[in-house]
């Protein structure tokens, strides 16, 4: 399954990706080639030292939605700009795109050459008599395959992203490993394991009752309900390496790593710190509330995970995938 | 008493790391276990662990950044908004139960937002925390557990931690409607 999700999400994405570009580009969403009229108020006039006139660009909301054919832009438009007339005569316009500028602009802006600031040319400009307010008219360079664009730099960060989260591990998995590794050594995880042998043996039937694989998995489960995500993934990983030693079929998942996974991945937790930080952050009154609607969610996600995971189990395609062949599992070692 | 056992809980969280620290290694002392040594032979797993979770975590992530970055979510709204308003599920926090498992965070830069734009106390505000209490990020999950021991072969893990998302927004919003519902 996990196979075609993955093709579905890349497939679908470029699919997506490249039918919204061609439709951008049939509609002309960016307006390429088109000029927009705006108002400069002058702030700086050209020196001999300095070329460039510099201002404020205002567009009424309205026209700025008008010409778009959008609707987003809700207050009028002022962003700084600096105007350059060259030896050519021609003039090109640079608008700095900040936080308040428009959502739209601030898109087109992204998948342009300058990643804060829209360059054009200014095909006519009309001084006021004191030279104070100009208009002009301006076509802003040429914007396409925005979505293409932002698929390839997603897939580039994204692949940064997976190291840079991969090697951040690498400490507190080797903190943990070797903490871990002491209350092996010292028979602590024997003891625990035996205090919980009568919920553990029902969820995880093929483990014997008294393997390391136990102990493990049920720390990081108490990691994870105390919200200790540093501890919980090396506990977490740890256990998959002990389960992993009782696997006839290395490469497959076995049900017991199967029923682990879906624990975890439920994420039952008994204070979701994050949820409520943010909360606090955002001004809350009682950023604490969602403790126990929390709780029953993720109580709800724990229980469905757990019944599916043992009615799947039971599916002929999955147990079928259990068996040892010699071809196949020397395929899956590859 | 929700501010009791959050108190509790706090306190709990605080200290169990140093409390498990002092257990361990006390442990080991009693038991004449020589602790640095065994330590060090335990952290030197910690590196190769790491380094075999790359290629699991760089490919689904990688599927995932495509997904999001060409707007196919738009499209996944639109199909699943008809049943989203059967049930009685705002339209605004559909984004968020979709992307919820995919990505820990994107699904928790949704949330901030939604909370910014309708308050974090409004009904919108304590749905879209719930939900995002209510889950982990279940691609992130499969691809570092089962990468860090080399599993290819997933078999039902996927979707039965799927179907374990769906019951999970599911009951966020079962419980939200309970108890802020409008």
């Amino acid at each position: 399954m996990l196979n075609y999700v993955w093709m579905s999400l890349i497939v679908i994405g470029l699919l997506v990706g490249a039918g919204k570009d061609i439709s951008d580009e049939v509609k002309n969403t960016y307006r390429n080639g088109f000029p927009i009229e705006a108002t400069v108020h002058v702030e700086k006039t050209p020196t001999a030292l300095r070329q460039t006139w510099e201002g404020e660009l205002v567009i009424p909301a309205e026209s700025f939605n008008r010409f778009y054919g959008i609707t987003s832009a809700a207050s009028e438009i002022r962003l700084p700009v600096e105007m350059t007339t060259l030896s050519s005569g021609k003039t090109t316009i640079t608008i700095l795109i900040n936080d308040s500028s428009p959502d739209f602009w601030r898109e087109m802006a992204r998948n342009s050459s300058g990643s804060n600031k829209l360059l054009g040319t200014v095909n006519s400009i009309k001084f006021s008599d004191d030279k104070s307010v100009a208009e002009v008219s301006v076509v802003l360079e040429k914007v396409n395959y925005v979505k293409l664009r932002a698929i390839t730099k997603a897939a580039l960060d994204y692949a940064d992203t997976a190291v840079t989260i991969s090697l951040g591990l690498i400490g507190v998995m080797a903190l943990w490993l070797g903490i871990v590794k002491i209350a092996e050594e010292a028979g602590l995880l024997k003891l625990l394991t035996n205090l919980l042998t009568p919920l553990t043996s029902r969820l995880f039937p093929d483990i014997p009752a008294d393997h390391p694989a136990v102990a493990a998995m049920v720390m990081n489960i108490a990691a994870n309900m105390l919200g200790l995500n540093n501890a919980a993934t090396p506990l977490g990983l740890k256990a998959m390496e002990e389960l992993n030693k009782l696997n006839p079929k290395l490469g497959t998942a076995t049900n017991a790593m199967c029923t682990f996974l879906v624990i975890n991945t439920a994420g039952l937790t008994l204070i979701p710190a994050t949820a409520i930080a943010i909360r606090a952050a955002q001004g809350s009154a009682e950023p604490g509330i969602i403790i126990g609607t929390s709780i029953f969610g993720a109580g709800c996600a724990t229980v469905a995970g757990l019944v599916s995971v043992k009615i799947l189990e039971k599916l002929p395609r999955y147990k079928k995938e259990l068996l040892v062949d010699d071809h196949s599992s020397e395929s899956s070692r590859g | 008493m929700v501010e009791l056992f959050r108190n509790i809980i706090n306190i709990i969280s605080v200290a169990a790391v140093p409390l498990m620290f002092l257990v361990f290694v006390g442990w080991g002392i009693v038991r004449k276990v020589k602790v640095y040594e065994v330590f060090v032979e335990g952290a030197k797993d910690g590196f190769h662990v790491a380094i075999k979770i790359i290629p699991f975590l760089v490919a689904m992530l990688v599927a995932i950044g495509i997904f999001r970055a060409s707007g196919a979510m738009d499209v996944v709204i639109a199909v699943l908004s008809p049943v989203s308003s059967l049930i009685g599920m705002p339209p605004e926090t559909v984004p968020l139960a979709i992307l919820r498992p995919l990505s820990g965070s994107g699904s928790m830069g949704l949330m901030t937002e939604l909370m910014k734009v309708h308050g974090p106390d409004s009904f919108i505000g304590v749905l879209a925390s719930t939900m995002y209490g209510s889950s982990e990020t279940t691609f992130y999950v499969l691809a570092v557990y089962f990468g860090s021991v080399g599993i290819k072969n997933t078999r039902h893990a996927l979707p039965a931690g799927i179907i374990a998302d769906i019951f999970g927004m599911l009951g966020a919003l079962f419980i939200c409607r309970i108890f802020f519902g409008v």
